[in-house]
Order: structure tokens, then C-alpha cells, then sequence
């Protein structure tokens, strides 16, 4: 009877085991956690605070007694595994201990990026775990905050931003970068998105560092921008970005760099040590090098094709692009392929003005699409995008090119995008 | 016991019986912005001629929505549908994202819906609506012994047609 380790148990770990129990029901898993939390998905902590999603809401997969019970796994709760010796696949627990496996799954996500200039602070707000989400859920409970400062115009931050504007609460969306969502969407897109959040009264401090903050006894907070501004605010939220967990391997046994590094069977560069999910680097289709992709869809796909390979089933993780979907105050931005590629751009409006298309096309096949409020053309999109970039041939189906008209786009727009191909 | 909800296009010609069936059977109010489950439509080829589809949620086998929704609201039924429970949607659209058909929509109260083969019919020992008013045959309900008969046929027919056109 073979013995496998998973370490971490969110969305990667979670599948992994599943995986693993297609085709090995006998084998022991011992999976690892460092709460007593079913995997919950971060995703859904922004939903939670803002009411639209019960507590219950937060762990898609059920219970901890269920999934033990249902994948006969062996979940160890509230213990730290402090390091894993990779060359002779054995954890160490935080008590000395020592377990030896067949095979180890290292899944053990992201934590939140606070930098130090931020570490003092006793008030301020983070939101990435189920803690995290609490804090703040209670916060807002507690009593009713006239004005807000949201550090990193992210995907969360945007999230945060909403429900804070939509309970009547002033918002400034603060970030380093020159504009919003800066890792996906092209700069025309950002500033369309902007001028509609400054519309809605929604302050936005983009282009200089944060430079620190103070809180003050009378419970307000002073964020220091580097131009030697400063915002006086209630409530700070920071969501300046997440850092891959890999500090349990040892960069002299494993390939690390920003994240634990992966081949298509999502195998470190130690064989029998599994890494999936937002801790590891794993195959970028455009780029054609590894990368963190950190989305959920992504973390269950790789930990799906790690259990398989871990149980001796043939399983790859057929790599991936940058892709995001963000639905907020009705309106929905969908970035699609690396955003810093250029090339020609070539724009779609619909006539009623309702969703506008920017591509960006190189050698005449598409790098990259920003859509915003079109959800419909989206995945069509997404799926053309990764046969383009897996050279198969560039075609839309009958059912894809009527879907695409369906929700707008032009037989014109449609041809433009293949018509070089 | 595996089924598939099969189109021909070949026998397909976008009358929309299907559509408003489908809009029927699961009480979709287009005046509220809803969009149908199911959509058929006329393609013109280059040479004018006509083609004619009906689609809706292709019921894919490893089915990308599953793994895409954050909230675990899809699911694969036994018999190879894919299946949703929306009490905890929370209208995010990643399931349109994951989809490679644009097959998800959102009704007014933001939660995803979509085509589920009329399961609750299928429960009954019925057929979905779709096929049931298809007047021609197109869309039908087959078992997988059934599917590869098709399959097969349509394969015998286009080899037969090849032969025909190199003989000439």
C-alpha cells in the first residue's frame, strides 16, 4: 500500500485527493493542514463580507468529516509541517516528527504580501483567508465606517472596494501602478474603467508607492504616499499581492524561484515531490516558461493532474494562459493572454455601446483580448486564444461563430481575428 | 447508464421550436432580459449557402464550468450532464469565462443558469423538450450504444460521398 502526503489544503489539495482516489482507493493519504478549515476558496471572502454568501459559503467542497469520509483521507488539522526533506520525501512536523511517503504533494497557496513599512500596523485589514475575511465582516458589523483607503487595485481590491462603496462608504483605491488592474488589462481599458469609477464618486491614487502609514488613538489611520500627500481614512484594507508559500522546501534540494517550479505532470525537479496550485510555477502555454497563474480553476486543474500522476494514473496539466473574469458594480472586465504583449490593436464597440472587444494581434494571431461587459463572448474567446497559441488550426466552430454574433460581435469583427491566420 | 443530448445539423432547420420549448419548459420571461437555454440560428456560407444550428450547453465530458465555479455550484451527473445547484452563486461569471460555447447566462437575480437537459423530465421517464417538439428529428436523446451507431453512420455516409466525389 503506497503512501502519499498532502501539504495544504485548499483547492489543489483538495483535487489532488479526489485524483488520487479515481484510481487508488487503497492507498494512504495523510493530508496536512494548518487550521481546522475545510479548503475554503479566498475568492469568496470579498462575497462573505459583503453578505452575499453565508460563512458556510466560503468551503465549496463541504466539511472536513465529509470530504475525510467520502475520499478516505486521513486530514491532520492545526499542524504546521515545517519543512519537507525532499530527497528522501519525508515531512517534519512542527513537534520533530518525522513521516516518510511514497509521494508528496506540496499545495500550500499564497499568503497575503504585507510589506514592512505596513508590518506595525494593529488595525489594518488584509483579505485572503477565511480569518481575514471574518475580521473585517465583523469590523463592518461593529460600526459604520464613513471612509475607506484600499491599497492595490487588484482583482480583490476592486472586490473590497465594491462592497465598501455599495454600504455608503467613501472609497480612495490606492496602488503603486499608473492604473487599475495592471497585470491584465491594457492601459485604454483601465482608463475606460476608471473614469466610470470616478464617476461614481470612487477616489482613485495611482502611480506612487505607499509609503507607510500611522495609526492615530483616535482610530484613524494617515496613508503616506510617496509624493508626501497623505489620506486621512477609518479603515485601511491592503491587498497589495500574494507571495507563493514555498518556504517548507529547501531551494538547494528544489527548483525554486518565485514559485516551486513544475513540468506538465506537475513534478518539482525532485522526482516523487508534487507542487500544484498558487505555490508553484507551472507551464505558461505564451510564454512558453513556468509562472504562477493563481486562479481557482487553475489550482484544481493542477492538482487533478498531480493526484493522477501521483496514483500512477497519466495526468497533465495541459498549461495555461493569464485569464481573469472580474464581475463588479455591474460591470464585468475580462482580460485574456499576457497583457504586456503589443501588437496591433484592432477595437470593437457595440452599437448600443454596451461591451467594447480591444485585441491585440501579432504576425496577424491574437496575443491578447481585454472585453469589458460581455461575459457571453468570453470563454469563446479564451478557448480561440489557447488553440491559437497550441497551433492548432484557428478556427471557430458553427456553434461559436453563431454564440459570438448572438452577444454582438460582428461577422466583419469575427473574420478579422482569423482572416491572417 | 451514460446519454447524450445529440444534434444532427443536417436535419437542423432553425425553426426555434426547440427554443421556445425550452423557454417553456423552464419558464424563462425574455421581457426580463432572460436569455433562452437554447438558440438556433442561420450561418450563410461563402458560396450562399445555408446552414442551420441549435445550441445550447454541450454537456462536455470533463466539463471546464465544473472546475471554473468558485463555488462548487456545477456538477457531472451520472449520466454525463452537467448539473448545477445556484444557492451559493454568486453571479462571478467565471463559469462564462471557463465555457468554450458562451453557454452560461445570468437571470435577473444574477445567478447562472443554463441548459440541464430537462433532467427533472428525464427523472420522469420523459424527454427533454427540445427533442420532444424537434420536428425533424435533429435533436434527440440517445444512449451511448445509440451514439456510436450515429457516429458511425454519419462516418459511412461521408466516406460514401468522398468515394463519389473522386470517382468523378
Amino acid at each position: 500500500m503506497e503512501r502519499f502526503a498532502i501539504i495544504g489544503f485548499g483547492c489543489a489539495g483538495y483535487h489532488a485527493l479526489e485524483a488520487i482516489r479515481e484510481t487508488d482507493k487503497e492507498a494512504r493519504v495523510d493530508v496536512y493542514s494548518d487550521t481546522a478549515l475545510p479548503p475554503y476558496n479566498p475568492m469568496l471572502t470579498t462575497y462573505y463580507v459583503a453578505g452575499r454568501l453565508p460563512y458556510e459559503g466560503l468551503f465549496p467542497f463541504g466539511t472536513l468529516e465529509d470530504i475525510a469520509q467520502r475520499l478516505d483521507a486521513h486530514i491532520i488539522t492545526n499542524t504546521k509541517v515545517t519543512a519537507v526533506k525532499a530527497g528522501e520525501r519525508t515531512v517534519v512536523l512542527s513537534d520533530g516528527r518525522e513521516e516518510r511517503y511514497d509521494k508528496l504533494l506540496v499545495s500550500t497557496g499564497a499568503t497575503a504580501f504585507v510589506p514592512g513599512s505596513f508590518a506595525d500596523l494593529k488595525r489594518a485589514f488584509c483579505m485572503r483567508t477565511v480569518d481575514d475575511a471574518v475580521a473585517l465582516h465583523d469590523a463592518l458589523e461593529r460600526r459604520e465606517y464613513k471612509d475607506a483607503v484600499i491599497v492595490g487595485a487588484s482583482m480583490v481590491g476592486i472586490k473590497v472596494a465594491e462592497l465598501l462603496y455599495k454600504r455608503g462608504c467613501h472609497v480612495t483605491l490606492a496602488d503603486m501602478a499608473p492604473h487599475i488592474f495592471a497585470l491584465a488589462a491594457y492601459p485604454e481599458v483601465s482608463e475606460m474603467i476608471e473614469d466610470r469609477l470616478r464617476n461614481m464618486g470612487i477616489d482613485l491614487a495611482f502611480g506612487q508607492a505607499i509609503a507607510g502609514a500611522e495609526e492615530h488613538d483616535d482610530g484613524t489611520t494617515t496613508v503616506k504616499l510617496a509624493d508626501g500627500s497623505s489620506i486621512d481614512t477609518e479603515l485601511l484594507v491592503l491587498n497589495i499581492g500574494t507571495r507563493a508559500a514555498t518556504g517548507i522546501l529547501s531551494p538547494d534540494e528544489v527548483t525554486v524561484e518565485r514559485g516551486i517550479v513544475v513540468n506538465d505532470h506537475m513534478e518539482t525537479s525532485v522526482p516523487g515531490i508534487y507542487a500544484a496550485g498558487d505555490c508553484c510555477q507551472g507551464n505558461n502555454l505564451q510564454s512558453g516558461q513556468t509562472q504562477i497563474i493563481g486562479l481557482w480553476a487553475n489550482a484544481g486543474t493542477q492538482g487533478r493532474a498531480a493526484g493522477r500522476n501521483m496514483a500512477g494514473a497519466m495526468g497533465e496539466s495541459d498549461g495555461n494562459i493569464l485569464h481573469n473574469i472580474t464581475h463588479f458594480l455591474d460591470m464585468d472586465f475580462i482580460g485574456l493572454g499576457d497583457n504586456r504583449l503589443t501588437g496591433e490593436v484592432k477595437t470593437f464597440r457595440s452599437e448600443d455601446g454596451g461591451f467594447y472587444l480591444q485585441a491585440v494581434l501579432k504576425d496577424g494571431k491574437p496575443v491578447g483580448f481585454n472585453i469589458l461587459d460581455n461575459y457571453g463572448v468570453s470563454g469563446i474567446l479564451k478557448a480561440y486564444l489557447i488553440k491559437v497559441l497550441r497551433g492548432e488550426r484557428p478556427v471557430f466552430s458553427a456553434e461559436q461563430r453563431g454564440q459570438l454574433v448572438r452577444f454582438g460581435l460582428s461577422e466583419n469583427f469575427i473574420d478579422e481575428l482569423g482572416a491572417a491566420l | 447508464m451514460k446519454k447524450y443530448l445529440f444534434f444532427d445539423p443536417e436535419k437542423c432547420s432553425a425553426c426555434g421550436a426547440c427554443q421556445l420549448a425550452c423557454m417553456d419548459q423552464n419558464d424563462v420571461d425574455a421581457s426580463t432580459g432572460a436569455q433562452p437555454f437554447r438558440f438556433t440560428f442561420t450561418q450563410e456560407g461563402r458560396g450562399g449557402d445555408l446552414h442551420f444550428y441549435s445550441v445550447s450547453c454541450m454537456h462536455c465530458a470533463d466539463a471546464p464550468c465544473v472546475m471554473g465555479c468558485p463555488s462548487g455550484c456545477l456538477t457531472k451527473s451520472e449520466e454525463g450532464f452537467t448539473l448545477y445547484d445556484t444557492t451559493r452563486c454568486i453571479g462571478c461569471h467565471s463559469c462564462a469565462m471557463a465555457c468554450p460555447y458562451g453557454i452560461p447566462s445570468f437571470g435577473p437575480d444574477g445567478k447562472m443558469v443554463k441548459c440541464d437537459a430537462c433532467y427533472e423530465r428525464q427523472k420522469a421517464g420523459l424527454v427533454p423538450a427540445c427533442v420532444k417538439v424537434c420536428p425533424t428529428g435533429a435533436l434527440t436523446l440517445l444512449t451511448e450504444t445509440e451514439l456510436k451507431e450515429r457516429q458511425q453512420a454519419r462516418q459511412r455516409s461521408r466516406s460514401q460521398t468522398m468515394l463519389k466525389e473522386f470517382a468523378v
